[in-house]
């Protein structure tokens, strides 16, 4: 109802504007069929919306609204499912389009990576050159996530492209969410870079290591085992597992408490024994 | 040059340690006066010795082996797996040739060479035990680093809902124009947080994110909008927004999902 007192409320504005006729009408129809696209996308009631952008590009191929269209077209086709390779297109024909909206073109650029790695991860090996030529994009934003999204691909020699670009985030970017994910995507596809890119910042944690051993007793390999950066060390504490979380409770540790003491001295090693685990931290 | 009493047959009853052929002589007592057997037999020592240098778990692993029965036990399985006749008599030559009591020692030594020659190996290939082995650059399994994104998101997750009511809430109280800075500062905003929105997604479609999913999803799309946003907007493109927000009564459901990942997963 309320969809359309809206809708209603924008064909009263414009048919009492001054020479409201034939043209108002047009724009009328046009923009009237991209609103209701757009409310139905809100809704993730794809087919419908699909449908309105559809007519508007079919009757109103001039409009102003013909362009998003396609970017919203897009969308739909992401939402629909199965027809990643009709988005993939549609998405490139908008980002192609002369006077795209810049902001739309960067989405579009990151839509494009998404579906490169869905088709590539149906076993479209083709589709990762959609994500590797994306590396050298002019756009930062778009650089980085390629980098990030072919940090996840199996095949290490693929991901491996993506080292030159994460390790220029850890080196230069100033947002820590950016960097963080950079790390954790060296740490998985090449620990060693991610070592000497550590050790190329200023800082003074740089170069240290967090190491945390969860053993189990009677086992004689560590349940959970990692070096990382000082960097991670509170993300990598918060991700282990509840059970070693509730030992780590019980023990009247919280994750502040435990940064402080590892912060607090080089040799320090923090070590929580619980009935069938230890759990050891230090920092190298 | 004296000449050793035992012959070949001695020597391989010995090694193999038949006791009927061993009991035939005081073996010790021979040993002390026969350098050639004493050094065969010094040889055979050292042998163990190396196996004895490994560690227990092997040696109870070469303890557990029927030393009598396995030369036996091969020969009879290799057999068992011979089908074609013109194998089975080759098969039946060389079951006499193993069974030859001179054959005895050196089956014996196979046998050992091979049980030796596997626990080196699996000593060599074994998962590294506690304190000695374990990787000392930066390393990680790939499950725990999934473990590590999806806490990553929960947080970003959480910074971004909070950003976003932000942005909304100074939507929503917009006033009338001139609008002044407001517009395209939320449009810039909008802009920096469809950025972040994008690497959220893989964790949000997991599991554990579903819920913030759908109200991050719809948060997207209105920023589709403002990112496009300038500051000619008109008063009922504006108006069009703000009314949207309340009748989806957007700013409450985000506090609501923000306050379900705040009691997630707390240490």
């Amino acid at each position: 109802m309320k969809k359309t007192i809206a809708v209603s409320s924008v064909l009263v504005l414009l048919a009492l504007s001054p020479g409201g006729s034939g043209l108002a009408a047009q724009k009328a129809a046009d923009e009237r069929l991209f609103q209701e696209a757009k409310l139905l996308i809100f809704d993730k009631d794809w087919r419908a919306a699909l449908d309105r952008l559809e007519e508007l590009r079919d009757k109103h191929p001039s409009s102003p609204w013909a362009g998003p269209a396609l970017f919203y077209k897009g969308e739909c086709l992401i939402g629909l499912g199965g027809r990643e390779r009709e988005a993939l297109r549609t998405f490139k024909e908008y980002v192609g389009l002369a006077g795209a909206n810049p902001s739309l073109v960067e989405e579009a650029e990151g839509r494009i990576i998404d579906l490169a790695f869905a088709l590539y991860e149906k076993k479209d090996r083709s589709a990762v050159g959609e994500i590797e030529s994306r590396l050298k994009h002019p756009g930062k934003a778009v650089r980085y996530y390629a980098a990030y999204k072919l940090s996840l691909v199996p095949d290490r020699t693929i991901a491996s492209k993506a080292v030159p670009v994460l390790e220029r985030i850890i080196e230069t970017e100033k947002d820590r969410e950016l960097k963080d994910r950079a790390r954790i995507a060296l740490l998985r596809i090449s620990p060693e870079s991610l070592r000497a890119a550590e050790e190329k910042r200023p800082s003074q944690d740089a170069a240290r290591m967090v190491r945390v051993r969860v053993w189990k007793k009677g086992q004689k390999s560590p349940t959970i085992s990692l070096n990382i950066p000082w960097a991670l060390a509170d993300l990598a504490l918060q991700a282990i597992p509840d059970e070693e979380k509730a030992a780590i409770r019980k023990k009247g540790y919280d994750l502040n408490k435990i940064m402080t003491e590892l912060a607090k001295s080089k040799e320090s090693i923090l070590r929580i024994e619980e009935d069938d685990s230890i759990i050891e931290i230090w920092i190298d | 040059m004296k000449m050793c009493p035992m012959t070949g047959k001695d020597r391989a009853a010995l090694l193999s340690g038949d006791p009927e052929e061993a009991g035939r002589m005081s073996m010790k007592e021979h040993l002390e006066k026969c350098p050639e057997c004493r050094s065969e037999a010094e040889e055979f020592r050292r042998l163990l010795e190396g196996a004895d240098g490994i560690k227990a778990e092997i040696r109870a692993a070469v303890d557990s082996v029927d030393w009598e029965a396995l030369p036996a036990r091969i020969t009879d399985h290799v057999f068992r797996q011979v089908r074609d006749p013109e194998k089975v008599r080759l098969a039946d030559r060389f079951r006499g040739w193993t069974a030859s009591r001179n054959m005895k020692p050196v089956l014996a030594g196979l046998v050992l060479g091979l049980t030796v020659g596997a626990a080196a190996m699996y000593l060599a290939l074994r998962t590294p035990g506690p304190g000695s082995g374990l990787p000392v650059g930066y390393h990680a399994s790939g499950e725990f680093l999934d473990r590590v994104e999806i806490e990553l998101a929960r947080r970003q997750t959480l910074d971004y809902l909070e950003k976003s009511q932000h942005v909304l809430r100074d939507i929503i109280q917009a006033p009338a124009e001139p609008y002044g800075s407001l517009i395209p500062l939320g449009s810039e905003r909008a802009r920096d947080l469809l950025q972040t929105k994008r690497y959220l997604n893989p964790q949000l479609d997991k599991f554990q994110m579903v819920k913030a999913k759908a109200i991050c999803d719809q948060i997207e799309i209105l920023f589709l909008e403002l990112a496009q946003l300038s500051e000619d907007l008109p008063a009922a493109e504006l108006r069009r927004i703000q009314s949207f927000v309340e009748d989806r009564q957007i700013l409450l459901k985000i506090s609501l999902v923000k306050k379900e990942l705040q009691r997630e997963s707390e240490i």
